[in-house]
């Protein structure tokens, strides 16, 4: 119980922290989520605790996960103009990265001689992490791992999307959500949020779609192709 | 401490929306997350007016402004799996990496061409309907 608590407090502290940080410096490289689960782990590694230890108290600020995605009909809802005239550039863009995805994922695993039980767990890494263990499990891959290769696709996309886009000159809101939702889930689309609210809208879209459509796809894509 | 109060009682709220959601998947059988019916269902009833905004806008705003803590009890996961960024596993991380890309650059080419071209068909309409006019 105090344990739970420790965490708790210690997440709470060095996330503030953190922010601070970067709002100090404002480099992607900083960006809270990287640094919080940097300082965590390795807090973590050195007093040699494990990772369901932590969950005691972890778990209820994950917990709050579920709400706050319910939230984002807020942003949807502000922004419903935006989505009723622009439904099918969006659903044309979500479908096209869910199949790139999918394709591209599975193509550069073979290349790498990766093995099967990988190829699975990182197939899909572009969902939101409880669709994308679900998958895992279904198609034959390890949910854990699914998870965190989920969350280097988040991270990585966070980190590194916005200064790609930027210089891929990809700068209109939609173009922007699009991209961080189909290929960074949740994490994208909290970093989309920093970016503008319509951007945040369209991301929060993304990822809702493109989940949908990788539970279909990726299924169908190993029984076909696999 | 007023706003606290009602901020906690809208979180409550956007909780048992949460719920709902997570019982109708189980329910239904449906493949889509509970979180995410959910959303779709607080779109509909703030669309159809049975839900005003004000009665769960605080709540929301202040969930997502602490949206990227929220994910970092799942990111610490990774502590688990840490003999992957050593020997064959960067090759995986790698791999997500450059997939992460193309799909970002292919998703967000596409997005921004055909929103402008939307955007260019609906001014040309309101000009020509503009001269007709």
């Amino acid at each position: 119980m105090e344990r739970a608590v420790g965490f708790i407090l210690l997440t709470l502290v060095v996330y503030e922290v953190m922010k601070k940080l970067y709002v100090r410096f404002y480099t992607p490289l900083l960006l809270p989520i990287v640094t919080t689960t940097g300082t965590l782990v390795a807090v973590l590694l050195w007093f040699q605790l494990p990772y369901q230890t932590y969950m005691e108290g972890g778990k209820w600020i994950g917990r709050l996960l579920g709400p706050a995605v319910v939230a984002l009909a807020f942003p949807l809802y502000h922004h419903r103009q935006t989505l009723k005239r622009q439904f099918w550039p969006i659903f044309q863009a979500v479908c096209a990265g869910a199949m790139i995805a999918i394709v591209s994922g599975a193509c550069f695993s073979v290349l790498f001689h990766l093995n099967k039980k990988v190829l699975f767990s990182l197939l899909p890494k572009s969902v939101t992490s409880p669709i994308a263990m679900d998958i895992a499990k279904e198609i034959g891959g390890i949910p854990a791992l699914a998870a965190v290769y989920v969350m280097i696709a988040g991270i990585f996309g966070a980190v590194f999307g916005p200064p790609l886009l930027r210089a891929l000159q990809i700068t209109h809101p939609l173009g922007v959500g699009i991209a961080l939702g189909s290929a960074s889930h949740g994490v994208g689309t909290a970093k989309a949020l920093e970016i503008g609210k319509e951007a945040a809208a369209i991301s929060s879209i993304a990822m809702t779609l493109s989940a949908i459509l990788a539970a279909f796809l990726c299924p169908l894509f190993v029984s076909v192709l696999l | 401490m007023k706003r606290a109060l009602i901020i906690a009682v809208q979180v409550a709220g956007l909780y048992g929306l949460y719920g709902i959601g997570v019982w109708l998947q189980h329910w239904f059988h449906l493949p889509i997350l509970g979180s995410i019916i959910g959303m779709l269902l607080l779109f509909f009833l703030l669309m159809s007016g049975v839900v005003k905004e004000r009665w769960l806008g605080d709540g929301a705003q202040f969930l997502l402004s602490y949206l990227p803590l929220l994910f970092v009890p799942s990111t610490v996961g990774i502590a688990d799996y840490l003999s992957l960024f050593q020997g064959r596993g960067l090759l995986s991380i790698a791999v997500v990496m450059i997939s992460t890309v193309m799909v970002m650059t292919a998703s967000g080419a596409i997005g921004q061409w055909r929103a402008k071209k939307a955007e260019k068909e609906t001014e040309i309409h309101q000009e020509t309907k503009g001269m007709n006019g």
